[in-house]
């Protein structure tokens, strides 16, 4: 358990799994870095699950390719720290970044569609995670028994592992990559928008099972989704991302009932809810945050409608506003107020 | 699949049909009658000329005429030379085939071997000096006029250095009281490659089960060096080997010219094809996965990219063969090509008719092989 | 053909601000002039963006390099021809012209030199009858090597290598540019009528496509070329028509389809637009973009196809390049290689150049129309 760069919590034996602490990410193009990720820090428990939501482009992605080490060769990890159950991933070379892939933290695609390769069957691709990252590589029998297991596991029959993905249904597809994730019993799942392509009787049921299987297998996950309501049930903690930056990060019920950044109220309120009480939809109004030249101060500034002078020229710090609830806003106080004017 | 493959094969009959049609109409529209041809040909005596109107139907309507020629096409009879009177066209031809097969699919197997290494390397590396040069290089013998470079590589290769012989099939001095005919020799050969081929593709059918990737692969090579052994002592102990080596001697240069002018055009696109499936979605799966570069690289991403690459075989095919005729004209390698060329330049129209209607033939069958092969290669095809 | 644009589905990004998307809605009085005025500001900004993006790429500027000089060639020669050459057109016509260069010789029994030696029997074979060991003879030398007269020597007819060169350019451009806009119109027409039709006009058009893809041009070519007198614009028709029946007007019907669901089409429509006027002034315009990029690549393979035919000596041509490299080759210097360098080396080089430059004009086209091909 222990390592060299193990902190000073992981020795007081905290039961967090993950450990971000500033992590900032750029990518270099030719217009100039694209500051997709900054200073974001988060913890996450063993065997819980963390959202993360915001529009698309907003860096959740590359919050979770940093995590994964999935960065293509234009991005640098500028600073900040990644501990994965203690361990230092940040300054990890190519060859031990892959090796721990898969193993530690395994990734549930968005669009499953094209997730699986089209000319290999679905038990094949599966194998091939297994054959790199077992000790010893296991026999092909040995792998499909696993594979066959977890097939049941996400409801599906054991014989399709020799079909082709083409021959699979969208959320059969979908199954099947959380069979894949599983597949070495890592410790971290990032799910990216495990549902996004399929329909809403699906989801449900795929969600469903996620939680399921989280609990009965105890790895933490971490869901990224661009709609709260899809995820506000399979998660203890939720954190809203706005152009790179966390925004907001505290337990699952009271940001979904009561969230206290200007930007996670409005982007609640703009999501249709089936099960809340009616009310009318606020829109967000305004273009997401350009990333290579973002608005100084609070990014959100000049779609807030709370900003005042300040929030352009100071960056806001996460801000302890409940227990477990954070907040990078100077006027959060106020946010409240919007939901009622919103109305 | 079955069907697909019958599906196909009507599809193809239907077309050569077309193409005889065509080539009926191009012969009927050439300026004056092809019986004037060899009606006044001193060397045909004038008995044969009435069984050649006969065979040809030219006593007959432009209908019957027309049908004559489609028959006639489908049981081989090509009808007689005229320069090479009387012998028939389809006995000349027939055993010209292998030598223009074994160019064509030679160099078609070597460059599509080496090209799709070379372009999956170079899509792989890209943004890199490596993949400017090899670009350039590939535009270049892409567009390079073929012609002038097989003499150059023949003035080079076996002018100057002196490493080939200079064109031809055979060296007549070799072959004084040999005990074979060249044609004998040759289709052994090919026999004896066509048997190793066999051996290897079963080894591999064999060993798809192990799940060890080092081993199945050590286990492949092993057993593929052995039958080269095998086949090394087959032609040692052989009485024909000295005659073989001067025809495998012959065969190097004009194959290794044809296949570069080929390469080119396979490498560049592989490298557009790869650069494609480098973006797609399953590409970022296998390297979350956490498997090695290397197996991305080749597994994933060059398999798919292998798809594209296959179905542009159309397009290669109308290069390769009009890059084989060239290649036999420079090379003098008596194939199919050579004998349209000189059917062509000497005005023997059977023969020209022929040799046209046979490559054309062969074309549609590479065509064929291809579909069949890209059944084999996308599963989506193949179960559906 | 290599590397052809991969992505012949989607449209092309950036599409020439075409006239038909309705000119300025607020303002219906707008004079004749104005109209053409900002069509022309519209067309010019729209090079620019293009020029721009082009420009980035060297291979292109490289190609149009190579393009220019030998445009230059070609019209160089008739100017030369009418002045610097004019009085000794009998030397310089790169057809009938020949001028045998004289070089002295002497006579030897054992030549050691052959620049300046030559033997008895040799002597006497050029004429020189009554020559004996010792002598100096006045040999005509053709092929002769570059020299003040001939810069890149004679042929082995005696003619002046420069000039064919030359006019060799000439022929190509004319073959080239005749057989890409045959192919270009007619493969757009095709295409664009296949695509917007659809149904049997469409199956119809596409299988004459796919049987004009699968017979063996080359053979065919060669076949037709002993039969018929084919010339140079004969063949740039055939080679033309071949293409834009075949392999263009599948490749633009592609495109032609992603345009006929564009909702400016259904506007057009609904406003009465019979099929021929839609086709011409909507569909058409917005695949060529595309044509213009297969324009390129055809000239390469009309200049390469002529060459090689010419090399067999079966075209009905006064001289082109393909025919410079036949005459060296049936005269017997295939092999004399670096000795006589001038009658293999510039023509093959000339028609190499020639499709290399046109290629990778359309390679470097190709990364204007087709963004996703474009190096981030």
């Amino acid at each position: 358990m222990t390592s060299p760069s193990a902190s000073a919590d992981t020795l007081l034996g905290t039961d967090n799994i993950l450990e971000v602490d500033d992590l900032t990410m750029y990518y270099k193009t030719r217009g100039g870095y694209v500051k997709a990720v900054e200073d974001i820090t988060f913890d996450l428990g063993k065997q819980t699950a963390l959202g993360l939501v915001g529009e698309s482009g907003c860096g959740k992605t590359s919050v979770a390719m940093s995590l994964m080490g999935l960065l293509p060769g234009n991005a640098e990890i500028n600073k900040g720290s990644i501990r994965l159950d203690g361990d230092e991933l940040v300054g990890l070379t190519r060859e031990e970044l892959r090796e721990r892939r898969w193993r530690d933290i395994a990734m549930v695609f968005q669009g499953a569609m094209n997730a699986w390769n089209p000319v290999y069957t679905v038990g094949d691709q599966i194998r091939e995670a297994i054959r790199y990252h077992w000790e010893p590589a296991p026999s092909v029998e040995v792998a499909n028994a696993r594979i066959a297991e977890l097939f049941e596991l996400v409801g599906l029959a054991p014989a399709m592992l020799e079909r082709y993905p083409h021959e699979f249904s969208g959320g059969m597809r979908q199954r099947a990559v959380i069979a894949m994730a599983l597949s070495c019993d890592p410790k971290l799942i990032i799910a990216d928008e495990p549902t996004t392509a399929l329909d809403v009787i699906v989801q449900e049921q795929i969600l469903k099972e996620l939680k399921k299987i989280q609990d009965d297998l105890g790895m933490a996950i971490i869901y990224i989704s661009h709609d709260i309501a899809v995820i506000a049930e399979v998660t203890e903690q939720i954190g809203i991302m706005y152009a790179g930056r966390l925004v907001e990060l505290g337990p699952t019920p009271e940001v979904f009932a009561d969230p206290r950044h200007p930007y996670g109220l409005l982007l609640l309120r703009s999501t249709p809810s089936i099960k809340g009480p009616r009310r009318k939809l606020a829109p967000l109004v305004g273009e997401p945050a350009d990333l290579v030249n973002p608005p100084p101060g609070c990014r959100f500034h000049p779609r807030c409608p709370l900003a005042e002078e300040r929030c352009a020229q100071e960056t806001p710090v996460m801000e302890e506003v409940s227990p477990g609830h954070q907040v990078a806003c100077f006027y959060w106080e106020r946010t409240a107020e919007l939901d009622i004017e919103g109305v | 699949m079955l069907k697909f493959i019958g599906r196909r094969l009507l599809q193809m009959a239907f077309l050569f049909v077309l193409f005889l049609t065509i080539l009926f109409f191009l012969l009927q529209a050439q300026p004056g009658d092809i019986s004037s041809q060899f009606v006044g040909n001193p060397e045909i005596p004038p008995e044969a000329k009435e069984i050649l109107r006969e065979r040809l139907g030219l006593n007959e309507s432009l209908w019957g005429q027309y049908t004559t020629f489609i028959i006639n096409f489908f049981k081989l009879d090509f009808g007689v030379s005229f320069t090479e009177y009387p012998r028939e066209v389809s006995d000349i031809l027939l055993s010209r085939l292998p030598r223009t097969v074994v160019l064509f699919l030679t160099a078609t197997l070597l460059a599509y071997w080496m090209g799709f290494a070379t372009g999956k390397l170079v899509a792989w590396r890209r943004n890199t000096k490596l993949e400017h040069v090899v670009t350039v290089t590939g535009i270049f013998l892409y567009t390079v006029f073929y012609p002038w470079f097989a003499i150059m590589m023949l003035w080079i290769f076996a002018a100057n250095l002196g490493w080939f012989p200079v064109g031809k099939f055979i060296t007549p001095s070799v072959w004084n009281n040999a005990p074979f005919e060249a044609n004998q020799v040759f289709n052994r050969m090919i026999v004896v490659a066509v048997l190793f081929a066999l051996f290897v593709g079963v080894v591999w059918y064999l060993t798809r089960r192990i799940g060890d990737l080092d081993r199945r692969k050590w286990l492949r090579r092993g057993i593929a060096a052995g039958g080269l052994v095998v086949v090394a002592f087959y032609w040692m102990g052989s009485d024909m080997r000295t005659y073989a080596a001067d025809i495998a001697h012959h065969t190097v240069l004009p194959v290794v010219t044809l296949a570069l002018v080929f390469f080119a055009q396979i490498t560049l696109l592989t490298r557009s094809s790869m650069l494609e499936t480098l973006r797609e979605d399953y590409i970022l799966t296998a390297r979350a996965k956490g498997i090695p570069e290397r197996v991305v690289r080749d597994r994933h991403a060059a398999r798919n990219a292998l798809l594209p690459v296959t179905t542009s075989f159309v397009l290669a095919l109308a290069a390769v063969i009009g890059g084989g005729i060239v290649t036999e004209s420079i090379f003098s390698w008596p194939g199919i090509g050579l004998a349209l060329l000189n059917a062509v330049l000497v005005e023997d129209i059977p023969l020209a008719i022929g040799g046209l209607a046979l490559i054309g033939l062969l074309s549609l069958v590479g065509h064929l092989i291809v579909d069949i092969l890209y059944t084999f290669l996308d599963p989506r095809i193949r179960y559906s | 053909m290599a590397d052809q644009p991969s992505n012949v589905d989607s449209p092309p990004s950036e599409q020439p601000e075409s006239p038909d998307i309705g000119i300025v809605v607020e303002d219906i009085e707008l004079t004749r002039g104005q109209i053409i005025r900002t069509r022309l500001k519209l067309a010019w900004r729209s090079f620019r963006k293009n020029w721009s993006l082009f420009a980035e790429n060297k291979i292109g500027i490289v190609g149009l390099g190579i393009i220019a000089i030998f445009g230059l060639m070609a019209i160089a020669h008739p100017i030369l021809m009418a002045t610097v050459w004019s009085d000794k057109k009998d030397i310089y016509d790169p057809v009938i012209g020949t001028d045998a260069v004289i070089v002295e010789k002497v006579v030897v029994v054992e030549v050691t030199d052959p620049e300046t030696q030559l033997t008895l029997q040799e002597a006497q074979l050029e004429g020189e009858l009554f020559a004996s060991p010792g002598d100096i003879v006045e040999i005509p030398l053709a092929p002769a090597p570059p020299s003040r007269d001939h810069l890149l020597g004679t042929d082995p007819l005696g003619r002046d290598i420069l000039s064919q060169l030359m006019f060799g350019a000439r022929a190509a451009f004319t073959l080239g540019i005749v057989a890409a806009l045959v192919t270009t119109v007619l493969a757009t027409l095709v295409g664009s009528v296949a695509a917007y039709h659809g149904g049997l006009v469409d199956t119809w058009l596409m299988r004459q496509a796919d049987l004009i893809l699968l017979m063996p041009l080359l053979p065919l070519l060669i076949v037709v070329a002993a039969f018929y007198q084919v010339g140079l614009i004969g063949l740039a028709l055939i080679l033309g028509i071949l293409g834009g029946l075949g392999g263009t007007a599948i490749i633009l019907k592609s495109q032609a389809l992603a345009v006929k669901v564009k909702p400016f089409i259904d506007a057009a429509r609904v406003a009465g637009g019979s099929s021929r006027h839609i086709i011409l002034r909507h569909v058409v315009p917005n695949v060529l973009p595309l044509s213009f990029l297969y324009m390129m690549f055809e000239v390469t393979a009309a200049i390469l196809t002529e060459a090689t035919l010419s090399f067999f000596g079966l075209l009905d041509i006064e001289m082109s390049w393909g025919i410079m490299i036949n005459t060296a080759h049936t005269q017997g210097y295939t092999l004399s290689g670096l000795g006589t360098w001038w009658l293999l080396l510039p023509a093959g080089l000339a028609v190499t150049f020639m499709g290399f430059a046109f290629f990778l004009v359309g390679r470097a086209a190709d990364e204007v129309v087709n963004p996703r091909l474009r190096a981030r």
